[in-house]
């Protein structure tokens, strides 16, 4: 390791040993750093570029081509809306725009409060029930503009 | 590493047999053969993308149509590029790419009409609704639209609706008529290694962007350019000639700007020229140039400022004269005048034909040694040691051949960029990089090993690796404690460049401006020596090497031929310990304020800020020509693009040759007698050795003068402080004015503003980015006031500025003036919160 910026920071300093510093670790290595940080920073990501020698503009041109990361820290709950097809068919669109209102974030991000992070998925594999969003492991069949407004305004209140 | 020519085979395109090198794609095949394949999205520097589809061709036992542009030429192939399939293809191809760009003008009917009739500037805008692209005739796009011959578009349109980026200085940036070939993106990260751009999301999000939404001055842009010049539409524009319109033409000329001597296309319109791009000339810059030979000759050529005719005071006014009042003027202040009470200083920015004129005006009209050029201050270490390094085979082109690359105190995002895309090119081949730099620079981002000393200290350390390399021993401990290095880390670096077998070795201009360059001259030296190591050493003042040769010193006369004229120069003009009667600056006002004298003679582009007796106006590179010494050795062409009449409505200017030859006549004196600037370039030859017949290109070897090789260590008493304040040389300068106070992108991003420390310096010292700070070196309470950047790339426990040599029109200037004076660099300070 070389220069000011050392991987010790941020608890990534077991990357070096897992990794052997690689262009082509980038991928698992960022994979490893969500696991640890929860969210790709970008501190992260200028530490992950000076070690592996990419620039930190094309990490994020990988990060962001990937829907497995994160750019903003998780919040407590997470709803997922599914837009797969049978969701789509049915007005999933509407649904996710609903729950963007309703928190006020965009799809990716969290609320400020660090509550409640949006996201959507593309199938949660129970079709028939369309369209569906799962919030923390509870999975909500057969969902309506209404019916996602109340679900967020009850856990709001309780 | 020789390496070999690649083989030649041969192939069948359209019926038609060719011949290719072996190892390129059917398209660059066909390229080379003058055969057209369109596309939109490859580029013979770019590797191949595929993205565009477009160039798609039939080709013998081939199944499908395979992309020409990714498919590697074999010998026998048998190609077909233009079937009626293959048009149909293409047509839908093209249509789904303008289902995403904002093409109206591309497929109306009316377009002709339109243009014919064009009421007013606004009208295509608000009646066709095409606001985007500067619809100048410039894009790759529209050609083939014209070309496969769409007329409409049958797919549902999807618009971006990005906002237009203007922020950035240089160019703007308007993603929605962008069809992400990603020719920019593989330019900035394969031939430019700085990965600015990148393909951000995915799918109908998919943009062009730096991370996180930043800026492009932030995510490390260069603002070279390249991107611009390879995108096929209009969604990359120059700022400055975006609305120009196609140029009527261009010509091949160098670039002013440094003694790199990169090749550039000067456009010209209607007689004026509007704007510079690469030349794609193999043996400097190979397509490439920095910013300031991008973007920043028009500007510095046309703003408004520029001072275009002859001036002259009388009693308290400052009047435009004529030539001949002016002239007149001069030379009843020069007539009989004692050759010890005239000075003349000519900038390093002039033509060889400009230099020669000069010092010959001197020194056989006046009569006077008296010729001083602040070259002397670019080429730190003295005449004698710059003179042994213009001796050495330099080349540029070979820092891409090279297998090892050691790179001392460089940072090529703005400065040397040219060299920078060598490096890289040299590290995509294998080659590996040692820096040695205390801050933080663009090619620490991909070095092997990256050793950061005290500031002073890179000449020690050069001096080890030279040993190194000369097969000397030495003690790295010792000398690893001494520089503030890990030893373990510099004995890998020494290992490193000591396993190659063509190293070459870049030292940036900082460290030739430290006073004591004693062990860097020592290292120079040593390094000259040992085994064939491409010393690459990287100075300002475009000409410096042609005033060198041309002997605008009182030491040195044309040839490098040492003279014992007793003239003086900057040592005692600046200390004050002379006074001249006259003082004639051609082009090089290395003043803040007005010199003392009597009579002040300034012959330049632009107006200096204080007073001065007479101004006489000389032209600019674009409209004077005239030829160039590069660090290498070239004798390079510098072209006249614009050639107005003299007169009230293009201005007076003539070029410094010329104006000398007045001056002579108007002496009396048959000494200079020129018609043309080929009159002087005959009489160089004859007083140059080596120098050539005509404009010739090949590197020369000059012969070292005979001069010691150090000047002795500048420094005069040791200061005391917390802090190392390090002087950088500017790199901005262009004749009398610093072209960041002309250029607006320049200015705005205020690279050589203030003063620069580590962020975590300027916290300590209590203090936040952009505070005012006083630095003061002795308790006689001297020192200076300005901003403080808090920049991450300096190194801890140093502050850095700019000394600039040229002030022209730069505002921070005058704050910083009292360390001009500071002999020693780098120089122990303290450093307090200013007052008020």
């Amino acid at each position: 390791m070389k220069g000011r910026d050392s991987i010790s920071e941020g608890g990534l300093s077991e990357l070096r040993r897992e990794f052997r510093g690689e262009r082509g670790d980038l991928i698992p290595v960022l994979q490893r750093v969500q696991e640890i940080q929860g969210y790709l920073r970008p501190e992260a990501i200028r530490i992950v570029s000076r070690w592996l020698k990419i620039s930190e503009n094309e990490i994020f041109g990988v990060a962001t081509f990937y829907a497995q990361f994160r750019f903003h820290p998780p919040g407590l709950h997470h709803l997922r809306v599914c837009l797969g097809t049978a969701c789509h068919v049915r007005g999933g669109e509407q649904i996710l725009l609903t729950a963007q209102q309703r928190l006020g974030v965009d799809t990716g991000e969290t609320t400020p409060d660090g509550k409640y992070d949006l996201d959507r998925v593309a199938c949660l594999g129970c079709c028939a029930l369309a369209p569906v969003v799962a919030f923390d492991q509870k999975v909500h069949s057969q969902m309506s503009v209404l019916k996602i407004q109340r679900i967020l305004d009850e856990h709001k209140s309780a | 590493m020789a390496r070999k020519e690649p083989r030649k085979l041969a192939m069948e395109i359209n019926h038609r047999p060719v011949t290719f090198p072996e190892g390129v794609t059917v398209h660059r095949a066909a390229e080379l053969n003058g055969i057209d394949i369109p596309s939109l999205c490859s580029h013979k520097d770019l590797s191949p993308f595929g993205g565009c589809r477009l160039c798609m061709v039939e080709i013998e036992g081939m199944r499908g149509y395979p992309l020409s542009c990714s498919t590697t030429a074999q010998d026998g192939m048998k190609v077909l590029t233009d079937t009626a399939t293959l048009g149909d293809l293409r047509k839908e191809i093209l249509k789904l790419i303008l289902s995403e760009h904002p093409s109206s003008c591309l497929v109306c009917d009316e377009r002709v009409e339109c243009k014919e009739y064009q009421g007013t500037i606004r009208k295509a805008g608000v009646t066709t609704g095409c606001r985007f692209c500067p619809n100048d005739g410039q894009c790759e796009l529209q050609d083939l639209v014209e070309k496969i011959g769409v007329t409409e578009i049958d797919y549902p349109i999807d618009y971006h609706g990005y906002d237009p980026e203007h922020d950035d200085p240089f160019y703007d940036r308007d993603y929605n008529v962008c069809i992400l070939c990603g020719r920019c993106v593989r330019m900035c990260q394969e031939v430019r290694g700085t990965s600015v751009l990148a393909f951000t999301y995915r799918g109908p999000k998919a943009k062009i962007s730096p991370a996180f939404g930043r800026s492009h001055a932030e995510a490390g842009c260069e603002f070279c350019g390249a991107c611009v010049d390879v995108c096929p539409t209009g969604a990359l524009a120059d700022k400055a000639s975006k609305w120009e319109g196609k140029p009527d033409g261009s010509l091949i000329s160098t670039c002013p700007f440094c003694p790199i001597g990169c090749q550039i296309e000067l456009y010209h319109k209607n007689g004026r020229f509007t704007g510079a791009r690469a030349n794609l000339d193999p043996e400097v810059n190979d397509g490439q140039l920095c910013v300031k030979g991008r973007f920043c000759l028009p500007e510095v050529t046309h703003h408004f400022e520029r001072a275009k005719r002859p001036l002259l005071r009388k009693g308290q006014y400052f009047r435009v004269v004529s030539w001949e009042e002016a002239l007149e003027r001069v030379a009843g202040e020069l007539k009989g005048i004692a050759p010890e009470d005239f000075v003349m200083l000519v900038s390093p920015d002039l033509s060889n034909e400009s230099l020669f004129a000069a010092q010959k005006f001197a020194r056989e009209c006046i009569g006077s040694s008296n010729i001083e050029s602040t070259a002397r201050m670019e080429l730190g270490g003295g005449l004698g040691l710059w003179s042994s390094l213009f001796s050495l085979p330099i080349s540029i082109k070979d820092i891409a051949r090279a297998d090892v690359i050691l790179a001392v105190g460089l940072d090529s995002r703005f400065n040397f960029s040219v060299v920078g895309t060598k490096v890289r090119k040299a590290l995509d081949a294998g080659a590996k990089l040692v820096t040695i730099d205390p801050c933080d620079s663009n090619l620490a981002g991909y070095t092997d090993d990256w050793l950061s000393p005290t500031p002073g200290k890179e000449g020690a350390l050069l001096k080890l690796f030279a040993d190194r390399l000369a097969g000397q021993k030495a003690d790295t401990s010792a000398a690893a404690a001494e520089a503030g290095v890990d030893s373990d880390m510099l004995e890998r670096a020494l290992a490193i460049i000591s396993s190659g077998h063509e190293p070459t070795v870049i030292i940036g201009p900082r460290v030739f401006h430290y006073s004591d360059g004693t062990a860097l001259a020592d290292a120079l030296m040593t390094l000259a020596g040992a085994k064939k190591v491409n010393i690459i050493p990287l100075y300002f003042g475009a000409n410096a090497r042609g005033a060198l040769e041309m002997g605008v010193f009182s030491e040195v006369g044309p040839g490098g031929v040492s003279r014992n004229g007793k003239g003086f120069g900057w040592t005692e003009l600046l200390s004050g310990s002379r006074r001249p009667k006259v003082i004639y600056c051609v082009g090089d006002v290395a003043f803040q304020e007005r010199p003392d004298c009597d009579f002040l003679i300034v012959q330049d582009t632009y107006l200096p800020s204080f007073k001065v007796d007479v101004f006489l106006p000389a032209s600019s590179f674009v409209e004077a020509g005239g030829t160039l010494i590069n660090m290498e050795g070239r004798v390079q062409q510098v072209v006249r693009v614009e050639n107005p009449p003299e007169g009230v409505v293009f201005g007076f200017m003539r070029p410094d040759w010329r104006i000398f030859t007045d001056i002579a006549k108007a002496l009396g004196s048959q000494a200079l007698s020129y018609q043309s600037a080929a009159d002087v370039f005959k009489e160089i030859r004859g007083a140059v050795p080596g120098f050539p017949a005509e404009v010739d290109r090949t590197p020369r070897r000059m012969k070292p003068i005979d001069r010691p090789l150090i000047v002795a260590a500048r420094g005069d008493k040791a200061a005391d402080g917390d802090f190392w304040l390090v002087a950088e040389p500017g790199g901005y300068r262009h004749r009398g004015i610093d072209i960041a106070s002309k250029v607006g992108g320049l200015c705005e991003l205020a690279l050589e503003e203030g003063f620069r420390m580590h962020p975590e310096d300027v916290e300590s010292l209590g203090l936040a980015d952009g505070d005012s700070i006083r630095v003061t070196w002795d308790d006689s309470q001297a020192g200076a006031a300005a901003t403080v950047k808090a920049d991450p790339e300096c190194s801890r426990g140093a502050v850095y500025f700019t000394r600039r040599v040229i002030l022209g029109g730069i505002k921070q200037g005058r704050e910083l003036g009292p360390l001009l004076g500071l002999r020693q660099n780098p120089a122990r300070v303290r450093i307090a919160r200013a007052e008020g």
